[in-house]
């Protein structure tokens, strides 16, 4: 696809809904999965790969017509590695505590398959300016979904919305299950059926 | 030959020139957060130990190497049994710089991934003040319980004899003694919190009075 194929408008919405990379591609997992035990994680994880998605979509669209194709996946991976490197230093140094409860999935982001899905599919064809569109629609995209999916986990599991807001009342048992894994299997299972049922019915 | 140094420059010029790029860009960034990462952390290592040494002022690192011969087993699996490691043990001293106790940092594998703990003794090295959580990604609700500050688990530990501890799924968790009470649901967390207290706390003891660090 060349520039004029793609819109600024239609590539934002595709990232954020018709090719949302949690609930229509099925990428990214793992973090999805991981770091959504509260809204605070998710938030933070979201804003790294956004980061990482347009530093990276802009770097490698810069270079699109010098790299050799036997090449282009060490050097999508070398790219997408140095940015990540950036952003865990970056939480090292201002967000301490973030950093060390995010743990070892900040620098997982660089075998996300998001980046380098959209390195490959989009950045490496595209200019530079509809690649930073892309980069920004799909990490939004990405972090809304691992933002909704934590608050319903963390107000279920704890009562309470950014650690500390109250939202459930006084007489709330908190449901234990929602801050473990299987909280998060059944919460998204729910919101990809969800979203299955709404794009089915508006076919 | 030189054909084929040709060839390999012309397929991969971008990869060496990307590579020292990023490699400077790296190096820039790294250069320029280090200082801060560094100061984090001993801002933490700080804080938690000011909780459990509250007379202390300031923490000072020991001139001695203090270097212990890991025993091996699941607590220590990170560093492997048999491997020795230089333990990072400071001096908690007051106003007057009197030593009002020590406080150290000791690691192994917990449920999920490694838990790195400061652990505070007396100024003797007979009693634990309690430990502080540097570091842990235990299960949120059930392991995750070892961070919290004064809870059931960590308030077992202020006051016991630095010595051997075991852990217990049922008994009085306000018994100050070697007997720990596991956390329901979290037992091989509490065993691994244990694991790692006892890998730690009784050789560095040893070799702070093979020092002559320790005054009784």
């Amino acid at each position: 696809m060349a520039d004029k194929q793609l819109t600024v408008g239609s590539t934002f919405t595709a990232g954020i809904w018709s090719e949302n990379p949690v609930l229509r591609l099925l990428l990214g997992m793992c973090p999805t999965l991981a770091v959504t035990t509260g809204v605070k994680a998710a938030l933070t994880m979201g804003l790294s790969v956004i980061f990482v998605l347009i530093c990276s979509n802009l770097v490698v669209s810069l270079m699109r017509n010098l790299l050799k194709p036997h090449l282009r996946i060490m050097m999508f991976t070398l790219t997408i590695a140095t940015f990540v490197t950036i952003a865990d230093l970056f939480l090292k140094a201002y967000l301490p505590d973030m950093s060390a409860k995010l743990g070892p999935y900040i620098p997982l982001i660089i075998v996300n398959c998001i980046i380098i899905c959209r390195a490959e599919s989009c950045a490496s064809k595209n200019g530079p300016w509809i690649s930073v569109i892309d980069g920004l629609a799909y990490g939004i995209g990405f972090t809304v979904v691992l933002c909704v999916l934590a608050s319903i986990r963390e107000i279920l599991s704890t009562g309470k919305i950014f650690e500390t807001v109250q939202v459930m009342p006084g007489g709330f048992v908190p449901w234990a299950g929602m801050a473990m894994p299987v909280g998060a299997f059944v919460t998204l299972g729910l919101m990809l059926g969800l979203v299955n049922l709404v794009t089915k019915k508006k076919a | 030959m030189s054909s084929k140094i040709a060839l390999f420059f012309r397929e991969s010029w971008l990869l060496m020139i990307s590579s020292v790029f990023f490699g400077g860009l790296l190096a820039i960034t790294n250069t320029a957060w280090a200082p801060k990462i560094a100061q984090n952390e001993i801002n933490k290592f700080n804080n938690l130990a000011r909780l459990l040494l509250p007379t202390a002022e300031k923490f000072e690192p020991l001139q001695e190497k203090i270097t212990l011969e890991l025993k091996g087993g699941k607590s220590v699996m990170d560093f492997g049994g048999g491997k020795s490691i230089e333990a990072d043990v400071r001096k908690g001293l007051d106003a007057s710089g009197n030593c009002v106790g020590w406080a150290f940092v000791c690691e192994g594998s917990g449920f999920a991934d490694k838990i790195k703990l400061v652990v505070a003794a007396d100024a003797q090295f007979k009693t634990l003040l309690g430990f502080g959580v540097l570091n842990s990604n235990e299960t949120p609700g059930f392991g995750d319980k070892i961070n919290i500050k004064d809870g059931f688990y960590q308030a077992q530990f202020k006051g016991i004899p630095a010595a051997s501890l075991t852990l217990s799924k049922f008994g009085d968790d306000k018994k100050i003694d070697s007997e720990i009470i596991a956390i329901t649901g979290a037992t091989v967390t509490s065993q691994s919190v244990l694991n790692i207290l006892n890998q730690f706390v009784e050789p560095i003891h040893k070799q702070l009075t093979e020092n002559n660090l320790i005054h009784p």
